[in-house]
């Protein structure tokens, strides 16, 4: 039967369901009888998956009215200054 | 959508279609196609792995470049798409593919590799012209009789998927970036001689990306209309430069240089994907190149150590009903602004943006083995970091 550190190891595969079967069935065997890693692949699986949820990183407000306009300001004045779209 | 009846009903996270997701972003067509006898995509995929996936003789490049060059003498549309992409996302232009897939003398091959890939073209073209002074020809070249080997199993390969392809009649997983068979012009402007490249027919590929008309309006010259984009977009770049840089000011001042790029490239823009996805790639490459100028961050490249978790207690059944949707959200942020650069940067490609391993792995100029072992020890990392808000001894969220 395989390791800890060799569950570890492929712990991320098994996540992203990206393992061989063969791997499969070593990492199911391991978990069925390793209870660290049970509440290894279980946190890190919820962790997975608030982090996808969550809504991390992205603000509910729109954009600041600032910052458009600096963005604009530079791009208008690279437009005088001939740095127009390559077409 | 192949010719023969087929109901593509099948696990959508087979164990062998997760071989070509994760070694290359997607799934072919070409294997999709097959399902119906997964064991022999499994021989299929086990035969990729070891002839051009695993370390060998020659380079991935080399490797790729063979895939190509025989599609292209097969007049394989499909699949000098395929290769075309594989190549572009080892780092090779479109351009270049196309040079090396019609036009091999003009591309910016090497001449050793040249001469490879002229030896393999007549292999693919005409096999019974193909004889022993070829393969004495590559040893003058300098390649060794394993890379020689190497080389005639990756011919094969090509061959086989080629046909594979057409007999299947799988479709295009992408635009073409050749469309057989070539229309040979006069063209006055060049000696070369080199066969005209007609563009892939826009009902081919239909796109339904909502900025199109946007787009074409600051391509026809119409600034003001640029700023339709950066209102719509300016959010989800600001999330993707936050993420990467770890710094709101830090964001706001690269994401000026987003913008600059993008209206500059705008022209550049194929439509090949949406415009949005187009323009979370300009911020995330310069946000990898602000991290990288860095003077203090330490080297993206070092090699991983050994990461073992320490606190291992079992978490709560439903973590997110610990806290609210913002307050779970500050937290995640708060966490993951934390997290070493390097893990930081694969987490917030793979898990956060939604990249593939392979486009993770293409934006950070690692290699995917790197990237997974990364992606695993950050999202460990996070874990660990989270265990006092939800394991099952915790007293909830105050982040």
């Amino acid at each position: 039967m395989i390791r800890c550190d060799e569950f570890i190891t492929e712990l991320g595969s098994l996540l992203d369901d990206e393992v061989a079967v063969e791997i499969r069935q070593q990492l199911e065997l391991h978990l069925a009888h390793c209870r660290s890693c049970q509440v290894l692949y279980d946190s890190t699986r919820k962790t997975l998956r608030i982090v996808t949820e969550s809504g991390s990183f992205d603000y509910p407000h729109p954009i600041a009215e600032p910052m458009v306009e600096r963005i604009m300001s530079r791009i208008r004045s690279s437009c005088d200054t001939d740095q127009s779209p390559t077409e | 959508m192949t010719f023969l009846h087929f109901e593509d009903n099948g696990p959508r996270n087979s164990p062998v279609l997760a071989f070509f997701k994760s070694n290359f972003g997607f799934v072919p067509n070409v294997f999709r196609d097959q399902m119906l006898r997964s064991d022999i995509v499994q021989a299929e995929a086990n035969l990729i792995d070891s002839v051009l996936l695993k370390q060998g003789a020659l380079t991935r490049f080399q490797k790729e470049c063979i895939l190509l060059v025989v599609s292209a003498a097969n007049s394989n549309t499909y699949s000098v798409a395929l290769f075309g992409q594989t190549l572009e996302i080892l780092g090779t232009s479109r351009e270049q593919s196309e040079r090396i897939a019609v036009d091999l003398q003009n591309s910016n091959c090497g001449e050793a590799d040249k001469a490879l890939l002229e030896a393999i073209k007549k292999l693919a073209e005409t096999p019974a012209a193909f004889s022993k002074p070829d393969i004495e020809s590559l040893r003058r070249h300098g390649f060794t009789d394993e890379q020689i080997l190497e080389s005639i199993l990756i011919a094969g390969l090509a061959n086989f998927l080629n046909t594979v392809q057409i007999g299947l009649g799988a479709v295009p997983d992408f635009p073409p970036l050749v469309v057989f068979p070539l229309k040979k012009e006069v063209n006055l402007s060049s000696d070369s001689g080199r066969p005209t490249i007609e563009q892939p027919l826009a009902e081919d590929f239909p796109c339904e990306d909502p900025d199109t008309e946007i787009v074409a309006r600051v391509r026809a010259g119409e600034t003001d209309a640029f700023e339709e984009l950066v209102r719509k977009h300016g959010r989800r770049i600001y999330r993707s430069l936050v993420g990467i840089l770890g710094s709101a000011d830090e964001a706001e001042d690269v994401m000026q240089d987003v913008f600059m790029k993008a209206y500059q490239h705008i022209g550049d823009f194929e439509g090949r994907s949406r415009f949005s996805t187009w323009l979370v790639r300009i911020a995330i490459n310069t946000a990898i190149q602000r991290v990288r100028g860095r003077k203090a961050i330490g080297s993206l490249e070092d090699e991983d150590g050994e990461f073992r978790p320490r606190n291992i207690q079992a978490w709560q059944d439903d973590p997110e009903q610990c806290c609210s949707k913002e307050e779970m959200r500050r937290l995640i942020e708060k966490e993951i602004i934390k997290l070493p650069m390097k893990y930081r940067l694969v987490l917030m490609l793979r898990d956060v943006e939604e990249l593939s391993t392979a486009e993770a792995a293409n934006a950070l100029g690692l290699g995917v083995p790197a990237v997974k072992a990364r992606l695993v020890r950050g999202r460990l990392m996070l874990r660990e970091a989270l265990v006092p808000y939800f394991s099952k001894e915790s007293t909830g969220v105050t982040a």
